[in-house]
């Protein structure tokens, strides 16, 4: 009888074969009439630059919104909707020279006003926000029509480099009543991106048109569609089958394959997002320390990245990833289950304890399946894990449910990217006044020494004092373990043979705006 | 009054008993959740003051029965609340996915219908050949059939493997294929059985004799007259499939990612937005009780016994 | 009958598996996870390094359980509710029937979707889920049985006689009735197994670690290109399992009366 395996090799060769066939025939042109096709594995919950949380929805609505700064490959900060900036002495004000004859899609100019009204908007208490904190403004004056003066409240030294987040991005002010939105909230964005927003169907697609009025480089796609598509074997099928051009997280069963599949180019992306285990410290027994280290020990991360995940992560080695400024190794939890079982006797755990663990489906690469086999592990302890799967926005409203008391959930599994790879970012995660619900430092850990050198850092502006006191930050969060210390992953990216120009940046995007036919 | 205009008003009347009745246990429905039901209503992203604003707009602190009669006078006005996920009214959501489930609904009766009583028919002229225990074997099978598991060997065969056929989605005609085809299947299995069933029945009858006797050819024989008042059952049955292909149209369109009130269904159970499944659940049975009473009405109708009175 | 034979051996492979298998089906273990057929794993092993065999032996005797105590519940209800109504008619047949007529409106696996949707997930709720779900077929039919045997002269006798009417139901009407209720029992167990796997499939039903048939369907999913077997044996033994289940209940209808309308 034949094996999986043999099995499985007929059916690529079998399949490389038609796709090739189909190549020869051009059936299922890679867009027809210019139509760029991308399948993505979450649905959008907002357009509105002020509300993004999710790297994948800011992957989509970048398209049509751009920022004052920009991330380039190789994960420095570029200039592109500001030319040029200077810091004043005290490290309190910016002035940005902004690029001249840059119009929105709704015709209105691009300047200092349209600037000043978004920053006024970002610190606007009655706009939700939920990654406010790396944008720390006290001001924004406009000085001429392309120039702007802002103020901080602290000085911030990733400030230029947080700009090239999505948060920021600039929306026209006079389309803030138009087309169904509100100041608080916008649902149909108007900015100066290659891409205009054309239509979006809720739980199926987001389409976009180009912008002949583009101030940059033209994309070569007249049409972009983001098929909203959960199942990552649906989207590897549909890739597979010619009907979209290029998909994100594919199964990652898959992988080895896709590698060999010459129809298709495989990217193994790296990539800033650490993987984790939220321990509510506020729960049970999930303050005391011996438990959160016991469970560490717990687990056996080498053995999920290499057979859940099938090699596309890297073990974390620090609390944050190593691609980030400031990042320092500091050691490892082994998998040590008997340790694990003493230090739980110890905090006086009872066998059989059973504890809340909430973990999303179709976020995180193999989120359900890493989380499966996480919970046997604990259950090898004695500790009994009850799975809560949910779809994204619920388990975001879940996890990001404050004050302490009304938070609902103990174990929760998460990834945290630093969108613009400083570790800045990543320490918001062990600071208290991020705790839900003004932010997502989920596991409500709160350390003083933490605190002051978390705001220290923050307004530190000799780099190599900022890197060292990162280290500390690193070196106490590892000991006190409030997260599950699980890997770093890695973004696979799949996408047609037919297509070319397809890159990725470091903070887990896809960059395909100038992706072209190959020739 | 006519025998059948007294069976119509009969009729009638335990429909609007039965929806009634429906609505009653939806009502309740959302009341049986554990906490608050306008927190259960108003969903997980709502605020505080999301809540409090739906607890006075169902009057929550009223007696129950006055909550029922505002929920029907809304229900009647096509209001069937919110839903939590996106804000939107629950019929605005509902229109386009209602339109992608009846649409898969509809084609897969057809396919089935037509497919089933082919075989069927064709199985009582040659009963108890090859081909007809050919066909009792594959309706055993059909009805047998996880449908779930059907779907997803038959895109892996189709979409994958040979890339005749869309794997997923909604675009154009070819994607509605594969999924019709895995609705139809347990109801062509159906039909097929019931087609031949009371067609043998028919064919072994008096007056179909008699034509025999007559010397009227055999497949005139057939058509006219046993098909005809074969039809009768056959109709029945397959009107009530219809019932059935819109409750399993829920498993296909997972399998397929097919866009219609199944598919919201679960992603509304995954995402705990009761009102939304609230208002779903609504017009699935809405439109399998109609369905019903339209198959009730016609089998009256065609049946010429009840015509004449 | 083909039948009987599957289901015996059904049966048997359930009750056995102890002693077929010495994996713990819900034992994990990453190193050996996605493997192939190999003398240690007869059947391979899932994306969680769990044996297959082992968890389709025990899902085995999962589902049946489920089948039973579902079917069981919608007996247990639909039954004597179905016969109180055909009995004694008049507005305790109206209201029984409305009652019925109102579950019937949920098209099949609705009537579970909808339940599960307000009860939860879990083994618990699937088994009165699909309870509930079996319970207005019975009603009909226990009613249409009863309506015809109340006629009969020996009813009339015992009653003449003058035996309560609680008495004449339980000891006449309804063992005359049974034959109908045992074919149909028979059928909606493989329903009951078919609709559980359903809810499973959508992660709505018996949740991990258990196994359960639906859900280990609904989890191998994508690894369908590198391990279709995950999704193959699942498919296959629930397949087997209705297969079952109706060849049989075909067989006792045409046994115990050939009379039945065939459908």
């Amino acid at each position: 009888m034949r094996t999986h395996w043999t099995r499985h090799r007929l059916s690529h060769l079998g399949l490389v074969a038609l796709a090739w066939l189909t190549f020869a025939v051009g059936a299922g042109p890679a867009g027809a009439a210019g139509t760029f096709r991308i399948a993505v594995g979450v649905d959008l919950d907002t357009v509105d630059p002020a509300q993004m949380t999710t790297t994948t929805v800011a992957n989509m609505v970048d398209y049509v919104i751009e920022t004052l700064t920009a991330m380039s490959p190789d994960g420095k900060i570029q200039p592109w909707l500001a030319e040029s900036w200077t810091l004043s002495p005290d490290g309190l004000t910016y002035t940005f020279k902004l690029r001249k004859g840059v119009v929105f899609h709704d015709g209105t100019p691009f300047d200092a006003k349209a600037v000043k009204w978004n920053f006024d908007r970002l610190k606007d208490p009655q706009v939700r926000v939920p990654i406010r904190a790396p944008f720390p403004i006290k001001e924004a004056e406009v000085v001429d029509a392309s120039t702007v003066k802002v103020t901080l409240t602290r000085p911030s030294s990733p400030f230029v480099s947080a700009l090239s987040w999505t948060t920021s991005a600039m929306v026209s002010p006079a389309a803030a009543d138009k087309q169904g939105n509100e100041y608080k909230n916008i649902v149909h964005a108007v900015g100066t991106g290659p891409y205009v927003f054309k239509e979006r169907k809720k739980g199926e697609s987001f389409t976009v048109t180009l912008n002949d009025k583009y101030w940059g480089k033209k994309p070569t796609y007249d049409t972009v569609v983001f098929r909203i598509v959960p199942e990552a074997a649906t989207r590897e099928s549909l890739l597979l089958a010619g009907q979209v051009d290029l998909i994100v997280l594919p199964p990652i069963a898959d992988v080895p394959a896709l590698q060999r599949n010459s129809a298709v180019k495989l990217l193994l992306a790296p990539s800033d997002r650490t993987i984790f285990i939220s321990m509510n410290t506020t729960k049970q027994f999930l303050g005391d320390v011996r438990v959160r280290q016991a469970l560490n020990y717990a687990v056996d991360k080498k053995a999920i990245i290499q057979n859940v995940l099938f090699g596309a992560a890297d073990e974390m080695d620090a609390p944050m990833a190593p691609s980030l400024f400031g990042y320092c190794k500091v050691g490892s939890y082994e998998y040590n289950p008997a340790k694990a079982k003493q230090l739980l006797t110890e905090a006086g755990v009872k066998p059989g304890t059973k504890i809340s663990f909430h973990h999303p489906t179709g976020r995180y690469v193999q989120d359900k399946e890493a989380s499966q086999a996480v919970a046997g592990y604990l259950r090898e302890v004695g500790i009994e894990p009850e799975l809560q799967t949910m779809d994204w926005p619920s388990y975001v409203s879940i996890i990001n449910a404050g004050p302490a008391e009304k938070s609902v959930h103990q174990l929760a599994y998460l990834g945290w990217a630093p969108a613009f790879l400083d570790a800045a970012q990543q320490v918001l995660q062990y600071w208290s006044g991020y705790h839900p619900p003004a932010g997502l430092a989920t596991t409500f850990y709160k350390n003083p020494k933490v605190d002051e050198w978390v705001v220290a850092a923050d307004r530190e502006s000799n780099q190599d004092k900022r890197k060292e006191l990162y280290c500390e930050i690193s070196k106490q969060v590892w000991a006190d373990a409030p997260w599950l210390f699980l890997y770093v992953q890695r973004f696979p990216i799949v996408y047609s043979a037919k297509v070319t120009d397809v890159g990725s940046l470091p903070n887990e995007k896809f960059s395909a705006i100038y992706a072209r036919p190959a020739n | 009054m006519s025998l059948f205009r007294q069976y119509l008003a009969q009729r009638l009347l335990a429909s609007a008993v039965t929806l009634l009745g429906v609505s009653i246990i939806v009502f309740l429905m959302v009341r049986l959740l554990p906490g608050d039901p306008a927190q259960v209503l108003a969903g997980l992203l709502a605020t505080e003051e999301d809540v409090a604003r739906l607890r006075a707009d169902l009057g929550l602190n009223k007696p129950l029965h006055i909550q029922y009669g505002v929920f029907l006078e809304r229900l009647l006005h096509g209001n069937l609340g919110r839903s939590a996920r996106t804000s939107q009214p629950v019929l605005e959501e509902l229109k386009p996915r209602l339109r992608a489930t009846l649409t898969l609904a509809v084609v897969s009766a057809v396919l089935a219908s037509l497919a089933g009583v082919a075989a069927g028919a064709l199985a009582a002229t040659r009963p108890y050949s090859r081909f007809d225990y050919v066909l009792s074997l594959a309706t055993l099978f059909g009805v047998s059939m996880p449908t779930y598991w059907l779907g997803l060997m038959l895109i892996i065969v189709f979409a994958v493997h040979l890339n005749w056929l869309p794997a997923a989605g909604s675009e154009g005609a070819a994607s509605l294929i594969l999924p019709a085809l895995t609705l139809a299947a347990f109801s062509v299995a159906l039909i097929a059985r019931m087609t031949r069933a009371s067609m043998l029945e028919v064919l072994g009858q008096e007056y179909v004799r008699t034509a025999r006797a007559k010397g009227v050819g055999e497949t005139l024989v057939v058509a006219r007259h046993a098909l005809r008042n074969a039809l009768v059952p056959i109709l029945t049955v397959a009107g009530l499939q219809f019932g059935t292909l819109l409750g399993g149209a829920v498993l296909t369109e997972s399998v397929f990612g097919w866009p219609g009130m199944g598919l919201l269904l679960i992603e509304s159970i995954f995402s705990r937005d009761y009102a939304m499944v609230q208002g779903i659940v609504l017009v699935f049975s809405t439109l399998f009780i109609l369905t019903n009473l339209a198959v009730d009405l016609l089998y009256v109708a065609i049946d010429p016994r009840i015509r004449y009175t | 009958m083909a039948g009987l034979v599957l289901l015996v051996s059904l049966f048997a492979l359930a009750v056995a598996a102890p002693l077929l298998t010495s994996h713990n089906p819900e034992r994990q273990k990453l190193s050996e996870a996605l493997r192939p057929l190999s003398p240690a794993h007869p059947l391979g092993t899932d994306h969680l390094g769990r044996d297959m065999l082992a968890r389709l032996l025990y899902g085995g005797r999962l589902s049946l359980l489920i089948g039973f105590l579902a079917v069981g519940l919608g007996v247990v209800v639909g039954v004597p509710l179905g016969a109180v109504s055909g009995f004694r008619g008049g507005l305790t047949d109206l209201v029984i029937q409305r009652l019925a007529d109102i579950l019937l409106s949920f098209p099949g696996f609705l009537l579970a979707l909808s339940l599960v949707a307000i009860l939860g997930v879990g083994l618990r709720n699937v088994i009165i889920s699909v309870g509930i779900s079996a319970v207005p077929s019975f009603i009909r039919l226990v009613r249409g049985s009863v309506l015809s045997i109340r006629e009969q002269v020996y009813v009339e006798a015992a009653h003449a006689i003058g035996q309560r009417r609680t008495v004449i139901i339980f000891w006449h009407v309804l063992p005359n009735a049974m034959a109908p209720v045992i074919v149909q029992a028979t059928l909606s167990l493989g329903f009951a197994i078919l609709v559980a796997a359903g809810l499973g499939f959508l992660g709505l039903g018996v949740q991990a670690p258990t196994p359960e048939w639906g859900t280990m369907l609904g989890e191998g999913r994508q690894y369908i290109f590198r391990a279709p077997g995950l999704t193959m044996y699942p498919g296959l033994v629930i397949f087997l399992a209705v297969l079952g289940f109706n060849l049989f209940g075909d067989g006792l209808r045409d046994a115990l009366d050939p009379r039945m309308s065939r459908v």
